[in-house]
């Protein structure tokens, strides 16, 4: 019976996103029914467009990972945005910086530089968090600020390409790239990369005695503390792999898609990072689903609006709604809660005593 | 309330019960914790339907479907944990969701003065203006109690009060009570106290597994009669078996502990205690008086602002919580909610909390689940512990359930010194026996207790000594023998030394 209802639900809400877009794409002018095929050739049509799904999935996995991390602590991070900008500063300055003849042995440095920038970059607010019990969120996000500009400073003076006045980065070195794994799209070895990243994460986060550490202090710190367990120091580590997770996205965007360091690397995917670890319900596996499933409604998008020319702002709005589709999951017991006659089923449920 | 059933999935948790409370009297609801005295009461405010059954107000049917209909009505309900909004003062806490007469404009003025007669009226003390969160327990109470006054409720549900409340303020707390009776109100008491129901009650209904075992006068009946209603069987009051044990050897002693806040405070005073092995310490006084502090000292959760703790001789200096554990102290806290137990977490991690990183829970730093799983299971069929599955959140376990979880975990210890502060607070008789049952084994065991407890009842039932402690001074420490005379307790902890209240005997 309830995953009968479930079921209907689940229908019932996307009836509600097709209905909204249907609505919308008519009233931007366009066939509907040309629209879904877009939307759907978009990422199923071509090699590229399938691929383009997990080049835009990757650093939203790395950067989902580094949020649901820190937030199963009780660290409310909310600055892998800056930690990307930080890890891909780093790692684009290792190498442009270290001699030529090092090689390719400079793109494993790079991902560790990165790695430690980003988590580096976490650990003041960290710090203040643990020490002083300063509230990390606004203090995060500050620090993506600072990161910012300090990537705008950087790219202006000493890392600026020889000869150009853009406020780029040289080209990195052909040795120093994540290959190709399919040729002409722009599917990098990043992605694999970020799998394993996620498989890492799930082992640490459930299986590890440090892992187990965290998620307590997570869900009462008091309690943590009373039976034995080290609060700092799960609050300091979490951050630290957290901004570390955060800046190897930074590394992904560098070294797999742009192959230099421009402003606007992230494009915002570090405050979309939250909202795919908040859709994951901070679990790293459902990180990597979350991070694709998005990453293909803005590749379908992207598509009907190059073929259709319908809008970009109407395919934000349908994107913000599906969001909203999913978010409200959990609607249906909300209304049996407050609802007199439904709510009866709720409290057969809540009562164990 | 008449023939009332209320069903959740495999339980009957309310069984054809009939209710009646009459105006102008105190009514006591008395059972175990899970006999449904809760539920009953919830579907009378509305909060559930019942699934049989009919309430009558006045002789009238009527549908109680959610609580506003319920303070429509006349009954008010305050809860065992307050619903307050903790930001804001007493005053706005008790218009809040109301519309008073001038609605949306506020008259706070004119509404002061309303709570203000109510409060004279009954004798309720309160800073109205004050923020509820500077408010002490007993306080919050009374805010609770005038919220439902404020909307004229003629009866009021009061579910396990004095739970919250320090032996004082319960006297305090029960004067109220009497006056709102003698005004006519109806005043239904939910309760596990036996001497409390029989010194404020006017009638007692007794439920046991859902169903009502009697509705009896109060001053036709004794506590022996009651818990024998409520348990069905003889309450077996401090009968323990008492093994001699050999008391000859120190465990653990406290060195001149001194602690002050950060402003300065006292909270601990030259505190000077030791424990023998195979004895039960008390550590008797009324609530708030560094009790806590000093558990915390000693399990490592606070550092002391001076002196040493000793356990078997040895300093404990500034050694870590863990450490304190692996060299053999083992803690029940005060409130297990936030101290003691993970709520959000399930059974297993729960029990896992002290004992994950060493095997067999886990090797080289890797969780071993089976293990951890099979460890639990144990642990809760050792101890007794009621759960659905280890899978099972401890949020949904009832506080009887939480706390044998809580000595289970803790019993693992393999050392010599169980700190168990208010083991018994708002648990049903039938846990609380259970946990006595199993300190009382411990110590039989030749092993030691630090008994703290606010519950004299409990310290003389229990303890081989009983010390007593007051504003964080250790007042003095007396063999628990039969002649002890509870009068010589009180003194102390009233604040005189031992000597002093000798002499005044």
């Amino acid at each position: 019976m309830d995953v009968k209802r479930k079921a209907i639900f689940t229908l019932a809400r996307v009836v509600a996103v097709l209905l909204l877009s249907t609505v919308l794409i008519l009233l931007s002018g366009a066939d509907p029914i040309r629209a879904l095929q877009a939307f759907l050739s978009g990422i199923f049509g071509s090699a590229h467009g399938f691929t383009e799904v997990f080049v835009r999935a990757t650093p939203l996995i790395f950067l989902g990972l580094g949020v649901a991390i820190t937030f199963r602590t009780g660290f409310f991070n909310l600055g892998a945005e800056g930690q990307l900008y930080m890890g891909a500063l780093a790692s684009t300055a290792v190498v442009l910086l270290l001699p030529a003849s090092w090689g390719s042995l400079r793109l494993p440095i790079a991902l560790v530089s990165a790695f430690l920038a980003g988590g580096i970059w976490v650990l003041f607010p960290a710090w203040m968090k643990s020490r002083l019990g300063i509230s990390e969120t606004v203090n995060t996000i500050m620090f993506n600020y600072i990161a910012i500009m300090l990537v705008g400073i950087c790219i202006r003076t000493f890392l600026q390409e020889p000869g150009s006045t853009l406020p780029q980065t040289a080209i990195i070195p052909e040795d120093c790239i994540l290959p190709l794994l399919l040729y002409p799209t722009r599917f990098h070895a990043g992605t694999i990369l970020s799998l394993v990243a996620a498989v890492l994460a799930w082992f640490f986060l459930c299986r590890t005695t440090t892992g187990f550490e965290m998620q307590m202090v997570g869900m009462n710190k008091r309690a943590a503390l009373c039976t034995g367990l080290s609060v700092p120091k799960s609050l300091l580590l979490s951050a630290v792999i957290g901004g570390g997770l955060a800046g190897l996205a930074g590394f992904n965007e560098v070294f797999g898609v742009q192959h230099r360091l421009l402003e606007g690397v992230s494009g915002g995917n570090g405050y979309t990072a939250i909202l795919v670890a908040l859709l994951a319900l901070n679990h790293p596996l459902r990180v990597v689903l979350m991070s694709v499933g998005l990453a293909a409604l803005q590749v379908g998008a992207a598509t009907m609006q190059r073929t259709l020319g319908i809008p970009n702002s109407i395919v934000s709005i349908i994107i913000g709604f599906i969001v909203l589709m999913i978010l409200c999951g959990s609607l249906p017991e909300i209304l049996e809660e407050n609802h007199p006659i439904l709510r009866k089923r709720k409290e057969n449920i809540r009562h164990v005593e | 309330m008449h023939g009332i059933v209320k069903d959740f999935p495999g339980l009957r948790a309310v069984d054809h019960v009939d209710l009646q409370v009459e105006e102008g009297e105190i009514h006591a609801l008395l059972g175990e914790n899970g006999a449904g005295k809760t539920t009953l009461m919830n579907i009378l405010y509305g909060l559930y339907r019942a699934d049989e059954g009919q309430i009558f107000w006045k002789d009238e049917p009527v549908d109680v479907s959610c609580p506003s209909e319920a303070i429509r009505l006349g009954i008010g309900m305050v809860h065992q944990h307050f619903m307050l909004v903790r930001k804001m003062t007493a005053l706005e806490n008790i218009l809040l969701g109301m519309r008073p007469e001038g609605y949306p404009i506020i008259r706070r003025q004119e509404q002061l003065q309303q709570a203000d007669i109510l409060c004279q009226k009954y004798g309720l003390k309160v800073n109205l203006r004050q923020r509820v969160d500077t408010l002490s327990v007993g306080e919050q109470q009374r805010v609770e109690i005038l919220k439902a006054l404020f909307r004229d409720a003629k009866v009021l549900v009061l579910d396990e009060p004095t739970s919250v409340l320090t032996p004082q303020e319960t006297q305090e707390f029960f004067q109220i009570l009497r006056v709102l009776r003698d005004e006519g109100h109806s005043i239904i008491l939910i309760a596990h106290n036996l001497s409390e129901i029989l010194s404020i009650s006017d009638r007692v209904s007794v439920l046991r597994d859902g169903k009502k075992v009697c509705t009896i006068k109060t001053s036709s009946t004794n506590e022996r009669e009651l818990s024998r209603y409520m348990i069905g069987r003889d309450f077996l009051a401090s009968n323990f078996y008492r093994e001699a044990t050999d008391q000859s050897r120190e465990i653990l002693r406290f060195q001149n502990i001194s602690l002050h806040n950060s402003e300065g405070v006292s909270l601990l005073r030259d505190v000077c205690l030791c424990v023998h092995s195979g004895e039960i310490l008390g550590i008797a006084g009324i609530d708030g008086n560094g009790q806590t502090e000093l558990a915390e000292v000693l399990m490592g959760i606070r550092r002391q602002s001076g002196g040493d703790i000793l356990l078997d001789g040895q300093s404990l200096g500034r050694w870590s919580v863990r450490r304190r554990w692996e060299a053999g102290l083992a803690y029940i806290p005060a409130d297990r909610h936030q101290d003691g137990l993970i709520m959000d977490a399930d059974v297993k991690d729960n029990t896992a909390l002290r004992t994950y990183y060493q095997p067999p829970l886990s090797r080289t730093h890797i969780l071993q689940p089976s293990q951890m799983r099979d460890q639990a299971a144990a642990l809760t069929e050792d101890y007794q512990v009621k759960t659905p599955s280890v899978a099972t959140q401890v949020r949904l376990l009832s506080g009887g359930n939480q706390q044998k979880l809580i000595l289970a975990r803790e019993l693992q210890s393999k050392g010599n010194l169980l700190v168990a502060c208010q083991p018994t607070r708002g648990l049903d008789i039938g846990a609380a026996e259970y946990l006595h049952t199993r300190l009382m084994d411990r110590r039989n065991q030749g092993r030691s207790v630090l008994l703290i407890s606010t519950d004299l009842g409990e310290i003389l039932a229990l303890s081989d000594r009983i010390a007593v402690i007051c504003s964080g001074k250790i007042m003095g420490v007396v063999p628990n023998t039969p002649d002890l005379s509870a009068e010589l307790l009180g003194l102390m902890m009233g604040g005189s030394t031992l000597e002093e209240a000798k002499g005044w005997m």
